[in-house]
């Protein structure tokens, strides 16, 4: 597959516009957030240095759907293609996630596949690395590795473009006047970029480097009383479920509209107080440390243990959403700290 | 192509039936043909309301309606309770995983179960009745906190007290004038030798707190993990292992249960809570 050259983003942005609705990060505060790209307005196009501040998982998991009608039943509607710019590869690895969940066994999504299948990925290097980024825990880098139609790399003169995907060979294709041939000189420079992101995020978490895996520290966990303690700090606000890229928890309620009724699929959260209670009130995770503890467990153990990988990619976005101090880089450190005390109680005994 | 598991199809209630004070039993007839296994379950649609998972009591033999026994003990099921004859509903399903009947052949079958538990445990001993003579025997161990509080009086007190290859015990917590059966609860019926253990597989279906025992006195009689097969309850939504409501450590309950082996779930701690 092809990787080009040109020197400016707008051209590149204005053709994918051309064939299909197309989401771009705007800088919003300190902060990135997509919208809707307009090519005649938009005259400054950005190039997000780091994941925006609420992930893509929206444009194929949206907050609240219909999913189902009576007595009629609902007709699957057709998706039209479009674009989303701007995921960093933390993004791309959640996407990996919520396919094994909701496109990669005898229950599709229906809803997730049809978006899926007509999302077209265009991704990005990071330039630098955020506050809370850890995603090198998780086998993450500052640039992607696959899973994107199209991705960016910004160097000094303009920006690299790689195609990941037929989708995206075929829009290079379609589009050959726009891009130019990429000299060996500018690879070498993507090249020491990403190389130099990538170092900075290892220096950021030199401290999380852990000597075991995360699964053995938090299978261990079962008992720890850092779930608890750390539960103080956490009021119960929600926000990291909400803006974690893998976090895919929803429920269905039923309701009435115009003349039918409807069924909507709407995301809930697993540290709502009564997410696990049943119909009897028995409630598994009445206690909220209970519930971060089922978080950590789902995320880093039982996950793993169902779909082969972590339900994690480390973008930090919990760590920058929670207006407390709660910070699952700390829960993550406090754990394994623990389990290496309690593992070297063991050998000495 | 794209199937939409989140899409009831109509139904509608033709009976009801009332088995205990807090349990009715509604006789659904579906609209399209629709098939289940005994043990799976169904999510039941009022329209418009909400909806609630439910393992149905009658036989898959039956193609042309389901019964489904529900307590009415939450928001849904209160509503439901407060459902006439001719109530439309929705179904979707059937979810999870059946009860392995064919493993079962051969076998005696020792079923241990209580209170609405009765419900599952009602649809598998239709099916194995069906096939009684491929089984070595059925032997049932129920209860209930009062007489009163059994469901499915009639056929319980009555036929199912004389099916051959069948062996039937009943306790109640607490008596009143006309019983003269087992006070105690259900493991106080319990015996070692009720059943060759080595040669039977065991089920449980009931209150949390009467599996946890009956689970504890199986284990002291020799099954093993492998042979006993526990009923799990959790609060399904999606019913297709994809809303994160129903997980048991790694397990979906909807979709890998909601019939577990001891065996595949005995490291999670928080089963009985
Ligand atoms: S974001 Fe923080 S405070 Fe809010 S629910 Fe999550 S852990 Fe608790
Ligand atoms: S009910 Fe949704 S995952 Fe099991």
């Amino acid at each position: 597959m092809e990787t080009v050259f040109i020197s400016k983003l707008k051209p590149f942005l204005d053709a994918v516009a051309e064939q299909m609705e197309l989401y771009v990060p705007k800088k919003t505060g300190r902060h990135f957030v997509y919208s809707k790209y307009n090519p005649s307005t938009e005259t400054v196009v950005e190039f997000n240095n780091i994941r925006t501040c609420v992930p893509a998982k929206e444009f194929l998991f949206p907050v609240r759907e219909l999913a189902a009608t009576s007595p009629k039943s609902l007709d699957l509607k057709d998706i039209k293609p479009f674009a989303v710019f701007g995921l960093k590869d933390c993004d791309l690895r959640s996407i990996e996630i919520l396919d094994k969940v909701f496109a990669d066994d005898e229950f599709q999504d229906p809803f997730y596949v049809a978006l899926r299948e007509n999302i077209f990925i265009i991704s990005g290097d990071c330039t630098e690395i955020g506050e809370s980024c850890f995603c090198n825990l998780f086998n993450g880098r500052a640039f992607a590795g696959g899973g994107f139609d199209l991705n960016i790399s910004k160097i000094n003169d303009g920006f690299i473009i790689e195609a990941g995907s037929q989708k995206g060979q075929g829009f290079i294709e379609g589009h050959r006047s726009l891009f130019a041939d990429v000299p060996e000189a500018l690879l070498a420079e993507r090249n020491e970029n990403r190389a130099r992101v990538q170092n900075q995020l290892e220096q950021n978490n030199t401290e999380l480097q852990l000597n075991t895996t995360l699964r053995e520290v938090v299978e261990n966990s079962q008992n720890s009383e850092v779930f608890d303690v750390e539960s103080q700090n956490c009021v119960e606000c929600q926000a990291c479920t909400r803006v974690c890229p893998t976090c895919h928890c929803f429920y269905l309620y039923d309701t009435k509209l115009q003349s039918y009724f409807a069924k909507m699929k709407m995301w809930d959260s697993c540290m709502r107080t009564g997410f696990a209670a049943v119909a009897g009130g028995a409630n598994p995770h009445k206690v909220l440390g209970d519930r971060i503890k089922h978080r950590f467990m789902h995320k880093f153990v039982y996950f793993l243990d169902r779909y082969g990988i972590d339900m994690c990619v480390g973008c930090g976005r919990c760590v920058d959403a929670d207006p407390s101090e709660m910070d699952m880089r700390t829960v993550l450190r406090k754990l394994s700290e623990e389990f290496k005390d309690k593992k070297e109680a063991n050998v000495t005994k | 192509m794209n199937q939409n598991f989140y899409q009831p199809i109509n139904g509608q209630i033709v009976d009801i039936i009332d088995e205990s004070p807090t349990i009715k039993s509604f006789v659904v007839v579906p609209e399209e043909e629709f098939k289940f296994e005994t043990g799976q379950f169904v999510e039941l649609t009022l329209p418009g309301v909400g909806e609630a998972p439910f393992t149905p009591s009658s036989s898959p033999a039956d193609s042309e309606k389901m019964e489904i026994t529900i307590m009415n003990a939450g928001r849904i099921t209160a509503l439901l309770h407060q459902c006439d004859k001719g109530q439309k509903v929705g179904i979707r399903g059937p979810f999870g995983n059946g009860y392995p009947i064919d493993d079962f052949v051969g076998k005696e079958i020792y079923i241990v179960g209580g209170g609405v538990g009765l419900a599952p445990i009602r649809s598998l001993f239709l099916t194995l009745i069906d096939r009684i003579k491929e089984f070595k025997s059925v032997v049932c161990r129920f209860g209930a906190r009062t007489p009163d509080d059994f469901i499915y009086k009639n056929t319980l007190f009555g036929s199912w007290q004389s099916i051959a290859g069948v062996d039937m015990k009943l306790t109640v917590d607490e008596a009143n004038n006309d019983w003269d059966g087992n006070v105690g609860v259900v493991t106080t019926i319990l015996a070692q030798d009720d059943v060759d253990v080595a040669n039977s597989a065991a089920v449980v279906c009931g209150p949390p707190i009467m599996m946890k025992y009956a689970l504890l006195k199986l284990l002291e009689f020799g099954f093993s993990d492998e042979n006993i097969y526990l009923s799990m309850e959790k609060n399904m939504s999606c019913g297709i292992g994809k809303c994160g409501h129903c997980m048991l450590g790694k397990y979906y309950v909807c979709k890998d249960g909601p019939v577990f082996t001891y065996g595949q779930i005995k490291k999670y701690p928080e089963i009985w809570d």
